[in-house]
């Protein structure tokens, strides 16, 4: 003890005494700091980025049928969801899983997505008034309208007409223009312009009533395909057991609406889609320009903003073709008097409107929400509508299921989020629908018709041998059969009461008893995440379940290994510079060796012994590492805490999925620090060994021989 | 009249002059394989869709077929299984619409809809328009395993919408019957081979002669190779049909 006592008094006396100390001093803080300072923001990011995948989607663990063809990927690969074996008998194994120890929750999921076309402004229009006039007529209707009185009706009936004939004015009017443009070369339909005369007059409009429903086939078929602006949104939903996620997802929140009834058959909307995807453009455009503005951005400087205000003023039929006759009066009037305006025309009103500059945006920005937006449908999709998601089923024909969009939610922190922010939510019995798994019952049915029809199945390969080859008979004399449609249909078919599968309320285990593709596990101690996920393997194994456990990391597919690419990079960056560390501390020590050859020698001729020679420069450069390396550790340990007072902003909407939040809060956590001390006595003592050994083979004859 | 064209197009096709035909004698034999398959009055027929696909289970369908040619009008209608039940298809001018009872919603179709999930396209069931939409040019004779066959391109017409603008049409030189259809994207890439092993002849009272048409019909798809498609015509009746079965309200009415 007393020896190592000596050894290191000895090293801190020394230590100031070489210039070339302080310079590998110099190098072991530099290194320690960029080391300790990126690897605290990387352990930072990778527990915000666990937040993120965890809290939003993933949970701690996901499991997935073992048989499936892909592997589990929650984000999607390349594009395209993997491809899951459906799990068939999830009861047994979620109560499996849930005895496992340290299994919180066990979450039933599938991912899908569809996409939502809505139609053009007529043919929506016109399907409003269909169903208007179904309802009125005691026909099969929406049952929101079917519960209306007839004088509701008769006044809903009338305003839409009114609305239609509106949009048929603007659609002359622009038919009107393309003639006039006929000189530059621009064509006009004589197909469409003799439907459009048809409708613009007043008889077409006197008689509708005689016989609605053909007028509105009319309408359908010759004025709607004029319109060729159909919006089409994608989205990607998680059907899942809504009252678990909500339990389980403690980040996630309702932003507009309420969540769906427990219990329910319903859809919530990510709210980001629900702002980026189905709000009217203008609008839009505004609210980014207004955030912009919020964040020092000038219109006048900005090419963005420029390019969004242009948008909006020449972009305004989206705005006029949402208008009846008497909104458009109203409107006119009311931007006339806030503009200050004699224009007479609800276009170049609205386009003055939308002219908006730094000076004028707020009040602009204050006078279409006030004025406009009250007078038009602000969102395509709005809580309480019925949505028709149309998906392909794994079979691979389509399947249209209406469920009732009950509002918009958004995971805390992360609202911006396109990541998080994408994925909206399904009941599980709504999204088994759209799954389209083939029951038993199902299949033995389709091996019925198969069966009836005898049909033989032919190879492409021997197709023309086996259809065109000898014997082969082409012509045949048919006889007429008898087609009814009445009698070939069962009455048992589906018939979908939207208004029952809206009440109805199910059961735990009628949501738990059908297919799932995947299921989120929450652990009540995620540290244990490996020896949890070990234990599920083996229950699997033990039991039969056929299933297999990855950890939130590998689930979240690429997206988990950004931050393993970042840490090699960061290992690799500081190799690099403590292997330069290494070679100048050698070359150093080396000298430092030469230049104490009197010292050492002396030192030898009174007694030392090699040993001590030895230990003496090892522990000089260790207290040298340890006193600089633990400088670099205070202050990049100091770096990240001022870091931390403030944060690091996410740069874009991206990061706030790897921030989990708008900012990262970086932390110094204990791993780099520890792997920082490793580096440093490694570094340190591999470079001295042999500047050390060298030293040892110092004789007192030639320390004297020298200083002659 | 009929018997007249029948001998002309047999005659056309089997002559050794038949690549030096011009556009427009070209266009006239596409009218004459477009009339040989023609109605003019009401036609509705039951049939059976198989669809295959690696790794799927197999999608089968009973639809019903109903056309008034002479409006150009087309409803479909699907029988079976249960769960397809009601659901259809409505083509109006140039709108194809379709219809699922359970959401109660009419969507527009494009003419790349394939038919119940399956690689068919409405133009498959519908009234032969080849001589309106294409127009043709000779490619060489060829034998189709025991037949002779006139191998014909046809080129979409300008402003014609249809599921593939590229088609090639191997013709039977005895029979006048369409065996084999190839048909390509505009890039030139082969999307689907169709053939037509199965032709069947009804008399038409409307037309006063004989209609016919493809009792089978075979698609196999040239992009995923695994995929084919088999439709077997079960029954046809040439009887009048309703005056209002060609609307939305139809349709709906059979899944009340």
């Amino acid at each position: 003890m007393d020896r190592v006592v000596l050894l290191v008094r000895m090293a801190i006396r020394n230590l100031l005494a070489s210039p070339i100390n302080l310079l590998i001093g110099g190098l072991i803080l530099f290194g320690t700091l960029v080391f300790v300072i990126l690897g605290g923001l990387l352990d930072s990011l990778n527990q915000s980025m666990q937040r993120s995948v965890v809290g939003s989607l993933a949970g701690h663990i996901q499991i997935y049928s073992s048989a499936s063809k892909d592997e589990l990927t929650l984000y999607g690969q390349m594009g395209s969801d993997p491809d899951l074996k459906a799990i068939t008998d999830f009861p047994r194994i979620e109560e499996a899983l849930s005895k496992v120890e340290n299994v919180k929750m066990v979450v039933p999921m599938g991912v899908s997505g569809a996409l939502i076309t809505s139609g053009n402004i007529v043919d929506t229009t016109l399907e409003k008034l269909r169903d208007l006039y179904k309802a009125r007529d005691g026909k099969p209707s929406p049952p929101k309208l079917a519960a209306l009185p007839r004088d509701e009706l008769d006044r809903r009936i009338v305003s839409e007409t009114s609305h239609m004939r509106q949009i048929i004015k603007v659609l002359r009017g622009d038919a009107e223009k393309a003639m006039t443009d006929m000189l530059n070369g621009t064509a006009v339909d004589p197909y469409n312009l003799e439907a459009l005369r048809r409708v613009e007059h007043d008889e077409f409009w006197a008689d509708f009533e005689k016989d609605p429903y053909a007028n509105l086939e009319f309408l359908e078929n010759r004025i709607a395909p004029i319109v060729t602006d159909t919006s089409m949104v994608f989205l990607r939903y998680v059907g899942t057991d809504l009252d678990k996620f909500e339990q389980s997802f403690d980040r996630m929140r309702v932003i507009k609406g309420t969540p769906v009834p427990r219990g329910h058959r319903g859809f919530l909307i990510a709210d980001l889609i629900h702002e980026e995807q189905m709000k009217l453009k203008t609008a839009r455009r505004l609210d980014k320009i207004k955030d912009a503005r919020a964040n020092g951005r000038l219109i006048a400087t900005d090419d963005e903003l420029k390019r969004f205000v242009k948008e909006n003023r020449l972009q305004t039929r989206e705005l006029v073709l949402q208008l009846d006759g008497i909104k458009t009066q109203a409107l006119t009037k009311s931007l006339q008097d806030a503009l200050g305006s004699k224009e007479t025309a609800i276009g170049p009103l609205l386009s003055e409107l939308m002219t908006t500059t730094d000076e004028n945006f707020d009040q602009r920005y204050q006078q279409f929400y006030g004025l406009v937006v009250p007078q038009v449908q602000l969102y395509r999709v709005n809580v309480g509508d019925m949505l028709t998601i149309k998906a392909f089923t794994k079979s691979g024909y389509i399947q249209n299921v209406n469920v009732k969009v009950y509002g918009t939610f958004a995971f805390t922190g992360l609202e911006k989020s396109p990541l998080a922010g994408s994925t909206s939510l399904m009941d599980l019995m709504s999204f088994r629908d759209l799954y389209g798994y083939l029951t038993a019952d199902k299949a033995e049915e389709l091996k019925e018709i198969q069966k009836q029809t005898g049909a033989k199945t032919i190879s492409r390969e021997n197709a023309e041998d086996e259809l065109f080859g000898e014997g082969a008979e082409v012509v045949a004399e048919a006889t007429a059969g008898v087609i009814d449609p009445d009698t070939a249909m069962s009455g048992a078919g589906r018939k979908l009461r939207e208004e029952d599968l809206v009440r109805r309320v199910y059961t735990e285990h009628e949501f738990n008893d059908g297919v799932v593709l995947n299921a989120a596990l929450m652990l009540n101690d995620p540290t244990r995440l490996d020896e949890t996920l070990a234990r599920i393997s083996k229950l699997s194994d033990e039991q039969n379940l056929g299933i297999k456990a990855i950890s939130w990391q590998k689930a979240s597919g690429l997206l988990g290994q950004i931050i393993n690419v970042f840490r090699a990079l960061l290992f690799v960056a500081v190799a690099i510079i403590f292997f330069i560390a290494m070679v100048i501390i050698n070359n150093a020590m080396m000298m430092a060796t030469i230049q104490r050859t009197q010292v050492i020698g002396t030192m030898r001729a009174i007694g030392a012994q090699r040993g001590l020679i030895l230990s003496m420069v090892l522990v000089e450069s260790m207290v040298l590492g340890l006193l600089f390396g633990g400088l670099g550790m205070l202050a990049g340990s100091g770096v990240l805490g001022a870091i931390a007072a403030k944060g690091i902003a996410a740069p874009n909407d991206v990061m706030y999925f790897f921030f989990s939040g708008p900012r990262l809060i970086p932390h110094v956590t204990g791993a780099p620090l520890i792997i920082a001390l490793v580096i440093i006595l490694f570094v340190t003592v591999f470079s001295t060994l042999l500047p050390a050994v060298m030293a040892t083979r110092i004789s007192p004859l030639r320390a004297m021989q020298a200083d002659e | 009249m009929r018997n007249a064209i029948l001998l002309t197009l047999s005659l056309t096709l089997a002559s050794p002059a038949f690549a030096d035909m011009t556009k427009e004698e070209l266009g006239k034999l596409l009218t004459e394989l477009d009339d040989r398959q023609r109605n003019g009055g009401d036609y509705k027929a039951l049939a059976y869709l198989e669809q295959k696909e690696k790794d799927k289970a197999d999608v089968v369908r009973e639809v019903m077929i109903f056309r008034r040619d002479s409006d150009d009008k087309l409803v479909m209608l699907f029988t079976k299984p249960k769960s397809e039940e009601g659901k259809g298809y409505l083509r109006l001018d140039k709108n194809l619409w379709s219809y699922d009872p359970g959401t109660g919603k009419w969507e527009r179709a494009t003419e790349r809809e394939r038919i119940g999930g399956t690689n068919s396209r409405r133009s498959d069931f519908d009234e032969s328009r080849l001589a309106e939409e294409f127009d043709a040019k000779f490619v060489g004779d060829e034998k189709l395993g025991k037949f002779e066959t006139v191998c014909l391109e046809l080129n979409v017409k300008p402003g014609v919408d249809v599921a593939y603008p590229v088609v090639k049409l191997w013709v039977d030189k005895v029979n006048h019957n369409i065996l084999k259809r190839e048909e390509y994207a505009l890039s030139g890439r082969k999307m689907r081979t169709a053939y037509y092993p199965k032709w069947q002849k009804l008399y038409s009272e409307s037309k006063k002669a004989e209609v016919w048409f493809p009792g089978e019909m075979r698609f196999f798809d040239e992009v995923e190779k695994s995929n084919s498609t088999m439709v077997l015509m079960k029954s046809i009746d040439l009887s009048s049909l309703d005056q209002n079965m060609f609307t939305k309200a139809w349709l709906e009415s059979k899944s009340r």
